[in-house]
C-alpha cells in the first residue's frame, strides 16, 4: 500500500495545463487561487477537518490537470471536490448543507475575496451585507445545484480513473519535527508556521502537491519555518535523513514562499486578478469576459463540446489529416 | 452512437451494435490508412514537442517565483538552500553519494470505457449485484467485469461503499486478495453511469465449491485455505482495513489452489482507536460476531476474526456454522455451541445495547464452555483449540490474523497441503451457469439497526442436558 506517497503529475499533464483552452497563465491561476480559497472557506463553514478539506483542494487540483477548469463552473467543481471526499471521509456532508454554504459563500453578504472596508467599485452596499435573502436557496435552485455537484462528482471520479488516495504531509511534517531538534525555539511555535507553510501551500498555482512527494513538502516547510523563526538548524544536510535532495528542497522552499508575494501583487496591483476590481470569488463569466477583451478566443474546454466523444473527435482529426494530404 | 451501454442491452441489439461496429472500425480503418502517411511527419514534429514540453512544464512551476527571493534563483534548481553553511562541511561531496529514496508511485488519468473488454457469460446476478466474465479485446486476458450498484436518481450521488471498495481495492496489493485492474466506465461519458470493477478472474468462490463437493476438504486442504484467509486477513488488519463481510461467498479460489478474498463492499478503513460511531449493520448474519448482534458500536478486527471462524468450521462440514433464521436466533445459536457469555469469560458485555433485555440461563459448569470438540469430533485438539478461541463470545479473547498464522494447528500433522497439488473443481463461473444465492445478503445500507428487544434464553440449554437422550430443545423468544 502506498500510504505515504501520492500519485503524481506528468509533465505531459502540466504541460497541457498550459495549452489549455488559451487560457493566460495569469487568470489560470487566479482561477486555481480563488477556488482552493472557496473550498478552503466552505471546509471552515461545514466543520469539516482540514485534513480532509485538503485532500479536497488536491483532488480538485488534478482533476484540472485533467479537465479544463472552463469545462464548468468553478465554484461548482469546487463544491463537488469537497462533497466527494467529506463523503469518503468519516465527516460526510449532505449535499443540502454543501449548498448552503457555498450558496452564502457566493452570494454579496459574503465576505470572501472583498477588499476589506475600502470599497472601490462594484462593492456591496453595507445594507446587503448580512441579508439573508441575498443567500437564500430557492428549492428549484437547490436541485439544480444539487443536480450539478453530482453530475461533477462522477466526472471528478471518472478523470481520476477512480482513485481518491491522498497522502497529506502534515502529520509526517509533526512526526519529523519530533525527531529534529530546533533547540533555541519551542516545538509549537515551529510547528504552528509549518502547518500553515503546508496549507498555504494547497492554494499555490504551482500545484506543489501534484509535483512532490509529502516527505518532500514537509520537510520543505520545516526548513522554511524554522528559517523564518530563525531557529538554529543542524549544520548537517538533515534533510536527507528524510530522503530529500537538497536541490528537490530549494526549489520547493523557494515555491513555499513566494505565494504570498505573489498574491500581494495580484491584490495590489491595478489589473491584479484578485484586486477589487475584480472583485468577489472569480467566475466563468468574468473569465471569459477577460479573455475577450484581450482578443483570445475561448477555446475548447467549454461545456459544449464535452458531448463531443473521443471517437468522433479521432474521426475528425484524420479526416482533417487525410484532407491535408489530399490537398 | 452507442449512447447506452451494450452491457445493458438485449442480445438483437447486441448484434445490431456489433454489425454497427465493424462498418465503424472498417471506416476507420481506411482513413487510419491514409492517415499513416502523416504518421512520420508528425512524429518528427512530436519530438519537437516533447522538448517545448519539457520547459514549459519547468517554467509552469517557476512563474511564481519572485525575481528576488533572498534564497538564490532556482533557475538551475542546483542550488542548496544555506550555501554557506553546508559547503564547509563538505556535504557538496557527498551530496551526490548520499543515497536517498525515490518515491515511485504513478499517475492519473480518465477511466477507459468498458468497451475495451468483451462480455463472456454472466456469474452471478443478484438482487443487487452484477458480476461477468469478460475478455480484454486487446490482450485477449479474462477477467471479471463487476458493476457498481447504484441509483442514479439518489439524492447523495454515487454510494460512498462502492467508492471505499474501490479506493481499498486499490490500496491494497496481496496475494491473497483479490486484485483490481482498473475501473471503467460506460461509453457514453457526457453522463457517468455505468461504472465497472475490473478484476483479476478466479475460477471458483468457496461457497459454490463447497456446494458441490462429495467429499469434504482433506485436512491438509482446509489449513491450506485457512493459511492464505488468515493471511489476507492479517494484511488488511495491518493496513486498518476491516473487511467486514467475511463468508465463503466472498472467497474466491484459482484452480492453482491460491484463495483471494473479495467483496469489498462494506469495508473501510479505521484508526486506532477505531472510529466511535460504526454501522453495526455489517456482516452478513451468519458470520456475524456476538458484540455486533448485541448492539456494540465500537468494535474492531475481532469482528472478522469470528468470520474466519465460521469459515473454519463451513470448511470441515460443507455447511454454514450457524445458520440463524434472525438476530435473535443467530444469537441463540452462537450460546449454544460457544456457550453463554458470563461477567468472567466477557466483562462488560451486560453494557452493551442488546444486552440489557437478555434473559440468560443460570451460568453452570455445563452451559459455559463451548461444546466445539463434540461438534467436531473429526478435529485435532490444536484444530478444535483454534476454533474455540476464533468463536470466542469475547472479542478480547478471539486471536489476531498474525497469531492465528501461527497456530500449532498448521505445524501438526498432516501439513497444510501445496496449493500446487489442490484439486480441481469445475468452474461454475467459467461457464454459463448462473447460480443462486443461498445465504442471507450482506445488510443494505440504509437498514435501521434491529433493536432486538426482550430476548429471552433461559430454557435454552435444556437442550444440552437433553442431548443424550436425543430430545430436542425449544426456545422461546418473547
Ligand atoms: N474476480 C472474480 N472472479 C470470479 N468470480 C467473481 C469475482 N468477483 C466476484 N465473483 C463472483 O461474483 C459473486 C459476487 O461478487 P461480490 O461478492 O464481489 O459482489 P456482491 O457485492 O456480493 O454482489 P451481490 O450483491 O450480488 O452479492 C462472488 O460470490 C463470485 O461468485
Ligand atoms: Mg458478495
Amino acid at each position: 500500500m502506498a500510504h505515504m506517497t501520492n500519485p503524481l503529475a506528468t509533465v505531459d499533464q502540466l504541460y497541457q495545463r498550459t495549452s489549455f483552452s488559451a487560457l493566460p497563465s495569469d487568470l489560470q491561476d487566479a482561477i486555481f487561487f480563488t477556488t482552493q480559497c472557496l473550498t478552503q472557506a466552505a471546509g471552515i463553514l461545514l466543520r469539516i477537518p482540514q485534513s480532509v478539506t485538503a485532500q479536497a483542494n488536491v483532488i480538485l487540483a488534478r482533476y484540472w490537470l485533467v479537465e479544463s477548469p472552463l469545462a464548468h463552473e468553478f465554484s461548482d467543481t469546487s463544491a463537488a471536490a469537497l462533497f466527494l471526499v467529506a463523503k469518503l471521509s468519516a465527516h460526510p456532508c449532505p449535499p443540502r448543507d454543501v449548498c448552503n454554504v457555498y450558496a452564502y459563500l457566493l452570494s454579496p453578504s459574503s465576505v470572501l475575496f472583498k477588499s476589506g472596508s475600502s470599497d472601490k467599485g462594484g462593492g456591496v452596499e453595507d445594507k446587503d451585507k448580512g441579508d439573508p435573502s441575498s443567500y437564500y436557496l430557492s428549492e428549484s435552485a437547490y436541485a439544480s445545484f444539487r443536480a450539478r455537484i453530482l453530475a461533477l462528482e462522477a466526472r471528478i471520479l471518472y478523470s481520476l480513473s477512480f482513485d481518491t488516495h491522498v497522502a497529506l504531509p502534515h502529520p509526517l511534517a509533526i512526526t519529523y519535527l519530533q525527531a529534529l531538534d530546533f533547540l533555541d525555539l519551542p516545538r509549537a511555535e515551529i510547528a504552528r508556521r509549518v502547518v500553515a507553510y503546508l496549507n498555504t501551500a494547497l492554494l499555490s498555482p504551482q500545484l506543489l502537491y501534484l509535483t512532490h512527494q509529502p516527505h518532500a513538502l514537509a520537510v520543505a516547510a520545516i526548513y522554511a519555518a524554522a528559517r523564518d523563526a530563525g531557529a538554529k538548524m543542524p549544520a548537517c544536510a538533515w534533510w536527507e535523513v528524510f530522503d530529500v535532495d537538497r536541490e528537490e528542497l530549494g526549489f520547493l522552499v523557494v515555491g513555499m514562499r513566494s505565494l504570498e508575494g505573489w498574491v500581494r501583487a495580484q491584490r495590489e496591483g491595478e489589473d491584479g486578478v484578485l484586486s477589487a476590481k475584480a472583485n468577489g470569488m472569480v467566475t466563468r463569466a468574468y473569465v471569459e469576459g477577460e479573455m475577450r477583451k484581450r482578443g483570445l478566443r475561448i477555446g475548447n474546454g467549454s461545456a459544449g463540446d464535452e458531448m463531443e466523444d473521443e471517437e468522433m473527435a479521432l474521426m475528425r482529426q484524420m479526416d482533417e489529416k487525410a484532407s491535408q494530404l489530399e490537398g | 452512437m452507442a449512447s447506452k451501454s451494450r452491457w445493458a442491452d438485449t442480445e438483437e441489439d447486441a448484434a445490431l451494435e456489433a454489425k454497427k461496429k465493424r462498418e465503424k472500425e472498417e471506416k476507420k480503418r481506411l482513413k487510419a490508412e491514409k492517415a499513416q502517411k502523416a504518421e512520420a511527419e508528425r512524429r518528427a514534429q512530436a519530438e519537437a514537442e516533447a522538448a517545448a514540453k519539457q520547459r514549459a512544464a519547468q517554467e509552469q512551476q517557476q512563474r511564481l517565483e519572485p525575481p528576488d527571493d533572498n534564497i538564490p534563483p532556482t533557475k538551475r534548481r542546483k542550488i542548496t538552500p544555506e550555501q554557506d553553511d553546508q559547503e564547509k562541511d563538505g556535504t557538496t561531496e557527498n551530496e551526490s553519494s548520499a543515497k536517498l529514496l525515490r518515491f515511485e508511485a504513478g499517475g492519473w488519468g480518465k477511466s477507459r470505457s468498458v468497451e475495451n473488454y468483451d462480455k463472456l457469460n454472466d456469474i452471478e446476478e443478484g438482487a443487487y449485484g452484477w458480476v461477468a466474465r469478460a475478455k480484454e479485446i486487446k490482450t485477449g486476458k479474462v477477467v471479471a467485469l463487476k458493476r457498481l450498484k447504484f441509483d442514479p436518481n439518489d439524492a447523495s450521488g454515487l454510494p460512498e461503499t462502492g467508492l471505499r471498495e474501490i479506493q481499498i481495492l486499490k490500496d491494497c496489493s496481496h496475494r491473497n486478495i483479490v486484485s483490481l485492474r482498473e475501473v471503467v466506465v460506460g461509453d457514453d461519458t457526457s453522463r457517468i453511469e455505468n461504472i465497472f470493477l475490473v478484476l483479476e478472474f478466479l475460477e471458483h468462490d468457496l461457497m459454490s465449491v463447497l456446494g458441490d463437493m462429495p467429499e469434504p476438504f482433506l485436512a491438509s486442504e482446509v489449513k491450506t485455505l485457512l493459511l492464505q484467509l488468515a493471511s489476507g486477513v492479517a494484511y488488511l488488519h495491518d493496513h486498518w482495513v476491516l473487511h467486514r463481510d467475511l463468508k465463503t461467498s466472498n472467497l474466491l479460489l484459482n484452480n492453482r489452489g491460491q484463495l483471494k478474498i473479495a467483496d469489498f463492499g462494506m469495508a473501510r478503513y479505521v484508526g486506532d482507536p477505531p472510529p466511535p460511531k460504526l454501522t453495526q449493520l455489517v456482516v452478513t448474519l451468519w458470520y456475524r460476531a456476538p458484540e455486533l448482534l448485541l448492539g456494540a458500536k465500537t468494535y474492531g478486527a475481532a469482528v472478522d476474526m469470528w468470520s474466519v471462524g465460521c469459515i473454519f468450521g463451513e470448511l470441515l462440514t460443507r455447511e454454514p456454522l450457524l445458520q440463524g433464521k434472525n438476530e435473535v436466533d443467530e444469537l441463540a445459536k452462537i450460546f449454544e455451541l460457544c456457550g453463554i457469555p458470563t461477567d468472567e469469560s466477557w466483562p462488560g458485555f451486560r453494557r452493551l445495547p442488546n444486552a440489557r433485555h437478555l434473559r440468560l440461563p443460570k451460568s453452570s459448569g455445563t452451559n459455559t464452555g463451548p461444546i466445539i470438540r463434540a461438534r467436531f469430533p473429526l478435529l485435532t485438539a490444536a484444530g478444535s483449540a483454534l476454533l474455540s478461541s476464533l468463536l470466542s463470545l469475547n472479542p478480547d479473547r478471539r486471536p489476531t490474523a498474525k497469531e492465528m498464522l501461527d497456530h500449532e494447528f498448521f505445524r501438526q500433522d498432516p501439513k497444510p497441503k501445496h496449493e500446487a497439488m489442490f484439486p480441481t473443481f469445475p468452474s461454475k463461473a467459467g461457464q454459463e451457469r448462473r447460480r443462486r444465492r443461498s445465504t442471507p445478503n450482506a445488510p443494505g445500507r440504509g437498514q435501521k439497526a434491529a433493536d432486538l428487544g426482550t430476548m429471552d434464553f433461559s430454557g435454552l440449554f435444556a437442550s444440552r442436558e437433553k442431548e443424550e437422550r436425543g430430545g430436542g430443545f425449544s426456545l422461546r423468544m418473547v
